[in-house]
């Protein structure tokens, strides 16, 4: 079956690096899928889940980043994150302590880690695309 | 003449400063291997982003919001000049070198009549600065400790640098650093940081002209993601060249503290001989005084 070649790249370094069969990306207008062949692509991203599938659409890997950009042509998809963490690395107890530390604060900064930490927990809990 | 003792003290204190030294050496090198990696697991993202940038560069062509950092104020008047020098000393000309480019830089710029101030990065260029023109100091980082920190380290730069360019605080922001050649050479480098020269870059995507041209699906739409990617392109910037500084610094300091150690072993070896002869001349001259006492019995 076909392959389409994945880079997951964060600033410190290049996390994932191989062919794979699918990915979904989560787009800032919405999620999206890739497969072999895509056509041409530049997206921002939202913070949300990168989940990584192998040949015969089994789950290998899923990411969570917290904004960046993809992009993608019919052989290759690039994704550019700020901050990268395993999904099942996340500590769900310890980013609902940052959330509520957060909540209070007006400023937009934290505004924003706020939402990062939402999403965070909306990857832990979601099973969303586990079988495809 | 100094007695056979006191050489004695001063060959040893020179060796226990060379063993200082070259334990030193020893690690800066390991630094700096683990630097140099740092540095090599960042380029994949940054000339990634360069790319996506040069592809979209083009459609930037109104000057509203965030667009200037590309585009820039259309003013050519406020500068602002970032020196990035160590936190430590200790490392030969590192330091120095920057500081005395900034200085000239500086200069330069006031003398074609425009407004600059200083934003240093590293306790050794914000302990000069605050010395020779405390005046022009905007703000000033230290301790960004970017090998452990990572990223984090040049947000913090890269966030305050732009939120003084959208408070209309500078028109144009100019980085020195030293960048990093080999082990052993580093060299001082200035580069345009706001608003974004893309004139280097866009030369080599001259290469894949058509790759580069080739249609593109935006999503959500050109000028969003071009948004997007101006700010984070800022700060990448910041990141390679606080990376590339920190290795080397890890460099110069090898270079210096091998240069250390070897002037050490030169002192021990001249001092060496220099006991030798004193003690030689002290025998001959307890011999002499012996033999001549007893010739004039």
């Amino acid at each position: 079956m076909a392959t389409i070649s994945f880079d997951l790249v964060s600033p410190e370094n290049l996390i994932f690096n191989d062919e794979v069969g699918m990915i979904i990306v989560p787009g800032k207008d919405g999620d999206f899928g890739v497969l072999p062949g895509h056509s041409k692509v530049m997206s921002s991203l939202r913070p949300g889940r990168v989940m990584v599938y192998g040949d015969g659409k089994n789950l290998l890997k899923s990411f969570f980043v917290s904004g960046g950009f993809a992009e993608v042509n019919p052989e290759k998809c690039i994704v550019l994150a700020e901050s990268v963490d395993e999904v099942n690395a996340l500590d769900k107890s310890s980013i609902e302590k940052e959330i509520q530390e957060l909540s209070g604060q007006e400023n937009d900064m934290a505004k924003e880690q706020l939402g990062i930490a939402k999403a965070k927990i909306d990857a832990i809990d979601s099973n969303f695309y586990e079988k495809v | 003449m100094p007695s056979l003792k006191d050489i004695k003290t001063q060959i040893n204190s020179v060796g226990s400063t060379r063993k200082i030294t070259s334990a030193m050496k020893m690690v800066a090198a390991s630094k700096l291997r683990r630097s140099q990696e740092k540095a090599e697991a960042a380029r994949p993202y940054s000339s990634r982003l360069e790319e996506m940038l040069a592809s979209l560069a083009s459609s930037a062509a109104s000057g509203e919001g965030i667009v200037k950092l590309l585009t820039g104020t259309g003013n050519d008047q406020n500068y602002v000049v970032v020196p990035v020098s160590a936190d430590r000393g200790l490392c030969g000309g590192f330091n120095s070198s920057i500081n005395k480019e900034t200085f000239r830089l500086v200069k330069s710029l006031e003398d074609d009549g425009k407004n600059v101030q200083l934003m240093p990065v590293g306790k050794k260029s914000r302990d000069f600065f605050n010395r020779v023109m405390k005046d022009k100091i905007l703000d000033s980082f230290a301790d960004l400790n970017v090998s452990v920190n990572g990223y984090d380290a040049a947000l913090q730069v890269s966030n305050k640098l732009q939120e003084l360019y959208f408070d209309g605080k500078f028109d144009k922001c100019i980085i020195v650093f030293n960048k990093f050649k080999s082990a052993i050479s580093q060299e001082v480098t200035q580069q345009q940081l706001i608003p974004l020269d893309v004139s280097n870059s866009s030369k080599e995507e001259n290469v894949d002209d058509s790759a580069a041209k080739a249609i593109y699906d935006y999503e959500p739409d050109e000028e969003t993601i071009l948004k997007d990617l101006l700010p984070k392109n800022v700060s990448i910037q910041i990141f390679k060249v606080l990376l590339e500084s920190d290795a080397g610094e890890h460099g110069a300091r090898m270079a210096a503290m091998d240069n250390a150690t070897r002037n050490a072993g030169e002192m021990i070896d001249s001092l060496t001989l220099k006991y030798n002869r004193t003690r030689q001349a002290f025998i001959t001259k307890e011999l002499i005084e012996i033999i001549s006492g007893a010739e004039s019995i």
